[in-house]
Order: C-alpha cells, then sequence, then structure tokens
C-alpha cells in the first residue's frame, strides 16, 4: 500500500507542476487551482515562487482501480512463473515424491528410517539430473540441439551481415531485382509438403546439414541488417574506399564492428529459433534418431505420455493404467523439460534488452 | 525545394490556375532532367569497353544456368542407370554427394553378387566428377565477367569443367555398361538415362562456345591485373546466397507438381500417373475427404476467428501495464511475462501435461483435498472447448510479448495531450479512451490486418503438441491436417493439393489486406 501512496504522489507532483507552469499567470492559478507558492531566493539573489508540494488525495476510485490492476499483473505473472517453478520443483525433487503427488510448492526428498518406514520432506536431489544424463539418447539429443543452435546460429549471422552489407550497395548489378528476390519469400511458401519434397531431393534427410544449410539466408534478417546499415554515415565507407580497401575490408573493419547491436538482436532471436525448432527434426530425422534435437525427443515422450493416457481414457479404466505404466517416466519428463527451459530462462533476463529491440525493429521495418 | 516554394505561393493568395501552371512547369524541368541524365549514363555506357566476344559468353552464361540448375533436378540427373537400385527422387547432386543413398537399395543385390561394389563406386565417382565439372564450368563463367586477363583464365577453367563433365560421363557410362552385362539386368532395370545425354549436349556445346571464346578474345596487354567492374563483383559476391535462397525458397513450388499426378511412393512422375485437376475434384466428391477438410477449416476459421476477436487482449493488457507508474514493478511483469513467447509449443505442452494431465499438479491437489476425486482429463477434451484451451494457452503464451509493441507506442504518445485532458479535467478512464487508444489504434489495425492475412496459416507445432485421439476432430487444423495427410499417411498428391490452395488463398489475403490497409491509412504493410 506505502508502494502505491508514494507512486501517487509522485504521478500527482508531476501533474500539478505542468498546469501551474502552463497557466497565464501565477496569481490566477493561485486563485483556480488554490495551490500554495513560497518565496525561494537562489544564490543570485533572484526571487522564485515555488508552488508547495500538496498532499495528494486520491479519490477511493483511484485506490480501488491500483489495487485491482496491481492484483491482476501480480496474478497473471505468477501464472507465468509458476509453471516454470513447478517443473524446477518437480524435477529436483525424488521420482517416487513426484509420482506419489506430494510435490505441490516445494521440493520433496525421501529419507528411510532404520525401521524402514519411508518418509518425504522438504529438501532438494539432483537424482534426475544425473540419471539423464546417463540416458545416452538425452544427452546425444542435446549435443545436436547445441551444434545445431551454435553452427545454424553463426552461419545466419555472418550471412545475413554480409548481404545485408551488399543490399545496400546500389551499384551492384540489377541489385532491385535480387532484392525483390529475396523479400518475396517472406510472403511466400511452398507449403510443407512441397518443402519435405525438395529437402528430399537435396539428399537433406536424415543429414545433420538439414538444420544449418536452409536456414542460412534469411531474408528478415537481411532486411533488419540492411536498414540499420543505411543509418550507418557513408562517409566512413567512402574515406575507407578512398584509401584503396576493397569491400571486403570496408565490410570487415568498418560495417561488422559497428553493426555489432543489430546482430546481437538477430543472433539471439536466430539462437532461440534453432533451439526450438522441431518440425525439421520430425519430418527429415524420421530414419536417424541419433539426429534428433531435444525438442523432438521431448515431444516423443510427451506423446508416449499422452496416448497412454488416452487409452486409459478410452478404455473407462480411470487412470489406473496410465499411472501404473506412467510414473516412473514423469519425472523424466519434467527433467527433459526444465533441461530444455533453462539455456532460455538462463539467457533471457540479460538478453532481454535485444529481445525488445528485435520486436521494435520489425514493427519500423514498414 | 521548387515545389515547396510554390505551395507557399499558394498559401499567400496566388490563384490556383497559376499555382497549377507553374507545378507543371516544375514537373516538366524535372522530366527534362530525368531524360537529360539517361542520355548521360546512355553514352557513358557506350563509352565503356565493348565486351569482347559478348554473344559467345551470353550463350556460355545461359547455358552454365541451365546445367547448374539441372543438377537439382531428378528429371536429369545421369546417374539413374537403374530403375529398381536407384530412388527416382535422387538428383545429380544428391548422387555425387551421397553414396549411403545411392547403394541405399543394394544391400541385397551386392550380397548376392549380381552386381559388383566396383560398379557403384565407379558410378558415384563420375557424378562427383561430372558435379565438379559443372561446378568449374559455372565458376568460369562467373570469372568471364571480368576483364581479358581474368576471361582468358576464365576460359582455361570453363575448358576443364567441360573435360571433368564428359569424363564424368563416361564413367557412368561404363558403370551402366557393367549393369547392362549383369546376370539379373532385368531385376535391376537397367535404364539409361536421359541425363546423360543432356549433360553430354552440354559438355560439348560449352566445350565449342569456350574455344571460341578463347579465340575471339585478344590477348591482354602485357602488365594487366585479374580486374572486374564493381556492379559485377557485388553480384558475384551475392550470387551464392542466391543460390540458396532459389534452392530453399523458390525450387519448392517445382513440387507443386506432385498436385497433377496420382503418386505413389517408389513411382516415377510419368504421362501415365498424370491426372490433372482430378485430385483437386477428388478431395470434394469424396465423402469421406470432404467432411475432413470441412472440419479442417471449420476448426481453421474458429482457431483464427478467435485469435482476432481477442487480438484486443494485448492491447489492454499494455494500457493497464503503463497505468503502473512504478517502474520497478513494471520491469518486473514485463520480463516475466514475455518469457513464455520464447518457449516452444512443446514446452508449453509439457507444462499443460505437468500441471493438467491425469496425475498433473490440478488432479493431485483435488484428489488429497477429496479422496474419491476422480481425475479429470483437461487435456483430453472431446468437445469444443478444446478450442478455448488452445486459445488460452496461445494468450498465455504470447499476450507480454505482443504487448511490448503496444507499450512503446504509449510511451510514443507526446505526455503533453495527457496533460491537456488532465487540466480539461478528463479522468484515467477518459485519458485511456480520448488519448491512448487513438494513439494506438494504427498500431492495431496493422496487427490486424497482418493477423487476418495470416488466417489460414495457425502454424503446426501449438496443435501437433496438443493433439491427441480425444480431442482430434476439434483440434486439427489446415497445417496438421496437411501433415498428417502428407508425411503421416503418405498421401502426397492430395496434401499437396491442399497445401497449395492454403499457400494461393493465403497470397490472395495478405493482397487484400494490403489493398485494405492502402486505401484507409494509405501505407503498406507488406
Amino acid at each position: 500500500m506505502s508502494d502505491i501512496e508514494l507512486m501517487e504522489k509522485k504521478d500527482d507532483e508531476l501533474v500539478s507542476n505542468v498546469t501551474d507552469y502552463e497557466s497565464s499567470s501565477f496569481e490566477e492559478s493561485q486563485k483556480k487551482k488554490k495551490t500554495k507558492f513560497v518565496k525561494v531566493i537562489d544564490e543570485n539573489g533572484v526571487e522564485h515562487l515555488v508552488p508547495v508540494k500538496k498532499k495528494h488525495a486520491y479519490t477511493p476510485g483511484d485506490i480501488a482501480f491500483y489495487i485491482a490492476d496491481y492484483a491482476f499483473y501480480i496474478i497473471f505473472t505468477l501464472a507465468c512463473l509458476f509453471p516454470f517453478y513447478y517443473l524446477l520443483i518437480s524435477s529436483i525433487s525424488n521420482p517416487d515424491a513426484v509420482a506419489k503427488g506430494l510435490v505441490h510448492f516445494w521440493p520433496q526428498v525421501k529419507s528411510v528410517a532404520d525401521d524402514g518406514t519411508v518418509s518425504y520432506h522438504l529438501g532438494i536431489t539432483f537424482q534426475n539430473f544425473s540419471g539423464l544424463i546417463s540416458g545416452a539418447s538425452v544427452l546425444k539429443a542435446m549435443l545436436i540441439s547445441v551444434l545445431r543452435t551454435i553452427l545454424g546460429t553463426a552461419l545466419m549471422v555472418i550471412a545475413s551481415a554480409f548481404v545485408g552489407y551488399l543490399m545496400t550497395k546500389n551499384e551492384m548489378w540489377h541489385k532491385k531485382f535480387w532484392y525483390r528476390f529475396l523479400v518475396i519469400t517472406m510472403y511466400f511458401n511452398a507449403g510443407l509438403i512441397p518443402w519435405y519434397l525438395n529437402m528430399s531431393m537435396l539428399g537433406l534427410t536424415n543429414n545433420f546439414a538439414a538444420y544449418i544449410i536452409p536456414g542460412i539466408v534469411a531474408p528478415y534478417n537481411i532486411i533488419l541488417v540492411k536498414t540499420y546499415i543505411e543509418s550507418i554515415p557513408g562517409e566512413l565507407e567512402e574515406s575507407a574506399f578512398m584509401d584503396g580497401a576493397t569491400h571486403m575490408t570496408v565490410f570487415r573493419k568498418i560495417i561488422w564492428p559497428l553493426s555489432k547491436p543489430i546482430l546481437a538482436t538477430i543472433a539471439i532471436f536466430g539462437a532461440v529459433g534453432n533451439w526450438n525448432s522441431f518440425q525439421d527434426s520430425l519430418i527429415l530425422m524420421d530414419k536417424s534418431e541419433g539426429l534428433w534435437t531435444l525438442q523432438h525427443r521431448l515431444y516423443i515422450y510427451l506423446q508416449g505420455a499422452s496416448d497412454l493416457e488416452s487409452m486409459a481414457h478410452d478404455a473407462s479404466a480411470g487412470n489406473v493404467l496410465a499411472a501404473a505404466s506412467d510414473t516412473n517416466q514423469r519425472v523424466l519428463k519434467y527433467t527433459i523439460s526444465m533441461v530444455s527451459i533453462i539455456p532460455i530462462l538462463a539467457v533471457y533476463p540479460f538478453m532481454q534488452r535485444y529481445f525488445e529491440e528485435g520486436i521494435m525493429l520489425g514493427a519500423v521495418k514498414g | 525545394m521548387a515545389e515547396q516554394e510554390v505551395v507557399e505561393k499558394a498559401e499567400e493568395g496566388v490563384t490556383t490556375e497559376e499555382v497549377k501552371a507553374e507545378l507543371k512547369a516544375i514537373k516538366e524541368a524535372g522530366k527534362e532532367a530525368a531524360k537529360k541524365e539517361r542520355m548521360y549514363v546512355k553514352t557513358l555506357g557506350a563509352k565503356r569497353e565493348k565486351e569482347d566476344a559478348a554473344p559467345v559468353f551470353w550463350v556460355q552464361r545461359i547455358l552454365c544456368i541451365l546445367g547448374f540448375f539441372a543438377m537439382f533436378f531428378p528429371e536429369f540427373s545421369p546417374s539413374r542407370i537403374s530403375t529398381e537400385l536407384i530412388s527416382e527422387n535422387m538428383s545429380l547432386f544428391t548422387s555425387a554427394t551421397s553414396y549411403g543413398r545411392l547403394v541405399e537399395y543394394c544391400d541385397r543385390f551386392f550380397r548376392k553378387g549380381y552386381i559388383s561394389k566396383l560398379t557403384f563406386i565407379l558410378l558415384f565417382a563420375g557424378s562427383l566428377l561430372l558435379m565438379l565439372g559443372v561446378v568449374a564450368a559455372s565458376v568460369g563463367t562467373c570469372a568471364s565477367l571480368g576483364n581479358r586477363k581474368l576471361k582468358k583464365r576464365a576460359m582455361r577453367i570453363s575448358l576443364c569443367g567441360s573435360i571433368g563433365v564428359i569424363a564424368g560421363l563416361g564413367g557412368i557410362i561404363l558403370a551402366y555398361t557393367q549393369l547392362l552385362a549383369s546376370s539379373k539386368a532385368d531385376k535391376i532395370g537397367v535404364t539409361f538415362p536421359m541425363g546423360i545425354i543432356i549433360f553430354g549436349v552440354f559438355a560439348v556445346l560449352n566445350l565449342l562456345v569456350t574455344i571460341i571464346g578463347m579465340v575471339k578474345v585478344p590477348a591482354p596487354e602485357a602488365g594487366d591485373d585479374c580486374e572486374m567492374e564493381t556492379p559485377y563483383k557485388l553480384f558475384l559476391m551475392f550470387l551464392p546466397f542466391a543460390i540458396l535462397a532459389f534452392i530453399f525458397c523458390y525450387l519448392p513450388l517445382y513440387g507443386w507438381r506432385y498436385a497433377f499426378f496420382n503418386y505413389k511412393a517408389g513411382e516415377a512422375l510419368t504421362a501415365d500417373n498424370f491426372v490433372g485437376f482430378q485430385k483437386f475434384t477428388y478431395l470434394f466428391k469424396n465423402a469421406a475427404t470432404r467432411n475432413d477438410l470441412g472440419r479442417v477449416i471449420r476448426n481453421t476459421l474458429v482457431m483464427s476467428g478467435l485469435g482476432i476477436l481477442t487480438s484486443w487482449i494485448p492491447l489492454a493488457f499494455a494500457v493497464f501495464l503503463t497505468e503502473i507508474k512504478n517502474m520497478k514493478f513494471r520491469r518486473f511483469v514485463q520480463t516475466f511475462t514475455t518469457i513464455p513467447n520464447f518457449i516452444s509449443w512443446i514446452l508449453v505442452y509439457a507444462i499443460a501435461f505437468a500441471l493438467f494431465s491425469s496425475e498433473g499438479l490440478i488432479n493431485n491437489m483435488a484428489l488429497q483435498a477429496d479422496g474419491t476425486h476422480k481425475a479429470t482429463m483437461y487435456l483430453q477434451n472431446k468437445t469444443a472447448l478444446t478450442w478455448l484451451q488452445m486459445l488460452g494457452w496461445g494468450i498465455w503464451k504470447g499476450v507480454g510479448w505482443s504487448a511490448i509493441i503496444y507499450i512503446a507506442g504509449i510511451s510514443g504518445i507526446d505526455r503533453q495531450l495527457y496533460e491537456a485532458a488532465t487540466v480539461d479535467g478528463a479522468g484515467r478512464f477518459q485519458r485511456i479512451w480520448h488519448v491512448t487508444l487513438p494513439g494506438l489504434i494504427p498500431t492495431y489495425m496493422v496487427m490486424l490486418l497482418m493477423s487476418v492475412a495470416g488466417m489460414l496459416s495457425n502454424g503446426l507445432d501449438q496443435y501437433l503438441a496438443f493433439c491427441n485421439s480425444a480431442n482430434k476432430s476439434f483440434i486439427e487444423v489446415l497445417d496438421l491436417y496437411v501433415y498428417k495427410l502428407g508425411i503421416a499417411d503418405g498421401n502426397i498428391s492430395l496434401s499437396t493439393v491442399v497445401g497449395m490452395a492454403k499457400s494461393v488463398i493465403s497470397v490472395a489475403l495478405l493482397f487484400m489486406a494490403n489493398g485494405i490497409s492502402k486505401a484507409i491509412r494509405g501505407e503498406n504493410i507488406v
């Protein structure tokens, strides 16, 4: 409550200051607004009339509004946060405790007393994570995801920077045509099946290169970089050309360092996209399980559970069947989910600025 | 500048006729200047050194473009010398880069000794040599854009390329004769692919053109360096990326031909199974597919419609968030409500599973509160409630992120407007209604039009992740239907038809939305 009061006060100060400033004369404003002024003499000996900060009297309506407003945002933020928290505490709890449904708001571990009685209490354990690491398939999937994220993002950023730079060069042979050639691809795609047939025609099924090569040319990112480079003063480039630099040198020594902010933005978006991408793994890697990404692996685990649950449901056998076969897997799923989320949660708060710049750039692209 | 002056004059009270006349004069002067500039450029062009033997090089360029792209089309592959052992989807590029796929179906024949492994190694080597030859010829063609010295070198590379292609073809033909000599030639289905003739013609023509070029281009002056004019240099730097864009964005369109054939896996597309528009009519004539399609389109439109109906939510989210003046709280809310946007739909489903499955948190807590509680299957909903669930997850994931653009919009609104409104006695909601909302409407309209344009593309991930046997009939949207029909059921032709129709309608919708935007706001959205 005190927070709100404080804020309200600040708000009101702003408003009253400005209104006084805008009115034609102090006397008039004093009469109208009944604002009190005090005389203040500054270091030069000049008299000033300064309004006395009046105590804010906010209406009950305001209070009700702020309570509702704050309450809504607090609840919504919790709704966004709690699922992650729940996955976290489940993944650091004892599997049996999770299977028994004892984990609600705090992580639980199991302890066995001397007489063999089992009890659960607050505590954390990393046995799920170590269990995950010993499972080769998940580890492999993690490796594939990390590799594709790093390689795919790096190549995409370099290519976008370079092509973005080339696209600012009007002297290129038929530049306008080539620019349109790139832009059109953003608004049109042939569809899923032709895409799949094309990839298979190119030999990119069951092939790690399928994660990397198609993503190298990203028209949207190229446009973003091009727009950014156009805002860099042309004189820098010109003087470099005067000194005999080639286009490559200018790109490496001038354009690349100067466009780092935009490159960071597209890199972060590219990395998240690569990490989350799962369609290509699902559709193209049908015969090579070793190349599945982490998201694909998680999807398969979840799908298995979902099928079981449907079976149980269809057989109207309650949740007996599902409970019997699915409990041991449950923690595993939570832990894989947690492993997939951690990189994003770890990176996001530090990179938020770049993310937000990204959406704004998209908006002003025009 | 001049136009501005005229406008100023108009403000000073000059009659409209005078202004019009003056404007016309200015326009004509501008036209004249443009004409002069064009002439100047033309003369400059004439002054530029005329390319030696230009027609020869243009023939070579066209030849190389055709040869290069022919490498990616299975129809033109010279390596498919057996119909049974080599998939009809193998282009020259695939044959030359992946030995594993070349011998994919050969194991049995190798084991029984009908054919020798050496034959296929020869075939692979020949294909590789052929491909490298085509690439070399293409590189030579690119380099021929330079000056005489560079042209001379380019010719040499091109010559090597032609010889490489011929040598590669020789290897393939050798492999072909070896297959013919095999005892099971009929079982292997040995054929003489058209590609051999096509690439043979390519090699011979290229050789011819290269030799003519070598003779016709005069020797460079002593001390000349290899040089190229900037426009071509820049173009060649861009070329690799143009090729990538072509291969991954334009080439898939070639797959649309499957819509006109009765394609079965493992068969080639020939005149025999060409069916024209039969697949299109089949979709509507066949009762089963008609029902499916009707259901799928209903789901698609309902999901998009719900999305459009709730598109004001991010706006409201932003407006009421900015009413809070505590910046720390606002940052906090913004940070954590945008995170869900960055996790994949699979993870969203994982979260849904953790909370709402039969043994998820909600059911567990209910069970512990009431021992007789029977688990509710939130995720196996057989009713239209599924739509609302999907909408809810969409909002949970996207609202914080979509709000950012409006928050930025609000901070761009002139503060004085709010102050003026306050002075005039406007309350909080009146300020929102009369100042904030009008400031955000343009952005909102763009977003709305974009979502109308994307009406048919709900995306695959969300629905694939949440789909199960119970909610199937309410969750299948077009994207999911195409995926299931084509990838899971293997009905390539029919799903291509659906996908194709979707793509065409989507583009039409986009143009429509753009047209509306142009008419209302005078601005393009694409």
